[in-house]
């Protein structure tokens, strides 16, 4: 099978029939993935942190870190490989978890979620799924031929959203 | 044979990590022990002196210029980080094996007890009470060792546990552990600790990390920080399969650790990078 793998941070695009693109355990990070039925390209974003106001630095070196520059990135690499910015983008969540009895300090996983949200909202895009939240990691695969996303997390099982 | 039994035998037979491990131990806790000690014993180690110098020249130490001798890299990493890099060096069976009981595969306890050490070491700047960073990465290194004692037995009843607490059925998954096995991964690690001969600090952390209020006063400092650590690994994608995530946090933290909600994002970064040279370092030949 053909997988290529986003890790932390990292993002890609593809639209090579029969690939998968996977990142996995995403704990509190959030998966942006995005598809284009049109030019039939996908992408998948790996976000840890909401906002990169607390280290440029890191965001020159590596913007998928952050939600802000995260989606900026992702969008303009949609674009080279073939979305023409007309028609609609289908955007899809996932991620965002946390563990149980957090206080407001902690809740990394819902703040990358509301991030992530704002900064579609700029581009007037939104998610048509989400699954986000909760105590469980998720993995994500997309299928890059059927544009399918399907969920899995350790004792249960995949699911499709 | 009783579960009980059965887990005490299976403690029993957990390999003891190395002579070499043991006796650095013992020479530290010596307060009147010399840094030369330290380096002469790990230096009569071929394979540790070459662990501790990889750890040394990673990319998470590196000083601007490479470190040749064990005495340099001791004093750059503190004594217990030296400890810690013996330990793991030399248990590899409790640290490299898959834990199927928790759907975990080969490498991700080592993961998780890498980045959880890394987590307590940043936190640890963070105590109200001061902390050695490298006696909290070791603490953080070694908290989930009793996983690898228990696996075994929770295999077969992961994904009852695990939806249970989903739907409210247990508190946590220590709940569920004790619930099927009278006893759980923490109080099994102590177990262990005590048979390796670690100091009773070690030990302590290793048994209280998802209770720390109820560990003793004068280790809850430590506690709490491998406490924060471990879930700050869970959160940061690093667990070991179906309990990732599955622990509450005891928000009685902030009376021991201060950090505001900004610096725990610098915190989140500072980790993730460090633990991607380290781990680069560690596994690299």
């Amino acid at each position: 099978m053909d997988i290529v793998y986003v890790g932390v941070g990292e993002f890609l695009t593809s639209k090579t029939p029969g690939q998968t693109i996977r990142t996995l355990a995403l704990g509190s990070c959030v998966a942006v993935i995005t598809l284009d039925p049109k030019s039939r390209t996908a992408g998948l974003l790996h976000v840890a942190l909401p906002d990169s106001s607390i280290n440029k630095k890191r965001a020159d070196e590596r913007p998928g870190m952050f939600a802000d520059t995260g989606i900026v990135k992702l969008l303009d690499e949609m674009k080279a490989s073939g979305f023409d910015g007309t028609g609609a983008l289908t955007i899809k969540l996932a991620g965002g978890a946390s563990i149980m009895g957090i206080n407001n300090t902690f809740n990394i996983g819902k703040r990358n979620v509301l991030a992530v949200r704002k900064c579609l909202w700029r581009y007037r895009l939104g998610a048509v799924a989400e699954e986000v939240g909760g105590n469980i990691s998720r993995s994500v695969s997309v299928d890059i031929m059927s544009g399918r996303v399907i969920i899995s997390s350790p004792g249960m099982g995949d699911w499709e959203i | 044979m009783s579960i009980a039994d059965a887990i005490a035998k299976k403690i029993a037979e957990q390999p003891i990590p190395s002579l070499m491990a043991v006796q650095l131990l013992k020479v530290i806790e010596d307060e009147d022990h010399s840094l030369k000690e330290v380096v002469r014993l790990v230096e009569t180690d071929a394979s540790l002196t070459t662990e501790v110098l990889k750890v040394a020249n990673s990319a998470a130490y590196y000083r601007g210029q490479p470190v040749t001798t064990i005495s340099r890299a001791v004093l750059l990493l503190g004594e217990m980080m030296v400890v810690g890099v013996a330990i793991c060096a030399s248990s590899s069976i409790v640290f490299h094996a898959p834990l199927d009981g928790y759907n975990s595969q080969k490498g991700e306890m080592w993961e998780h007890s890498l980045r959880t050490a890394i987590a307590a070491r940043e936190l640890a700047r963070y105590a109200r009470k001061s902390i050695s960073p490298g006696l909290a990465f070791t603490a953080g290194l070694l908290h989930d060792i009793g996983k690898s004692v228990i696996s075994g037995f929770i295999a077969g009843s992961t994904e009852e546990m695990a939806q249970s607490c989903q739907n409210g059925g247990v508190t946590d998954f220590i709940e569920a552990e004790r619930k099927l096995l009278g006893t759980d991964h923490a109080e099994v690690g102590y177990a262990l600790a005590q048979r390796w001969g670690l100091p009773e600090l070690l030990c302590a952390a290793i048994r209280d990390h998802h209770q720390p209020a109820q560990s003793d006063e004068k280790y809850k400092g430590l506690v709490y920080t491998v406490h924060l650590a471990d879930l700050i690994s869970m959160i940061g994608g690093c667990g070991t399969g179906s309990d990732s995530l599955a622990y509450r946090l005891d928000n009685n933290y902030v009376e021991y650790i201060r950090f505001e909600k900004e610096e725990l994002e610098l915190l989140l970064l500072k980790i993730q990078g460090d633990f991607v040279s380290l781990k680069t370092a560690i596994l690299a030949d």
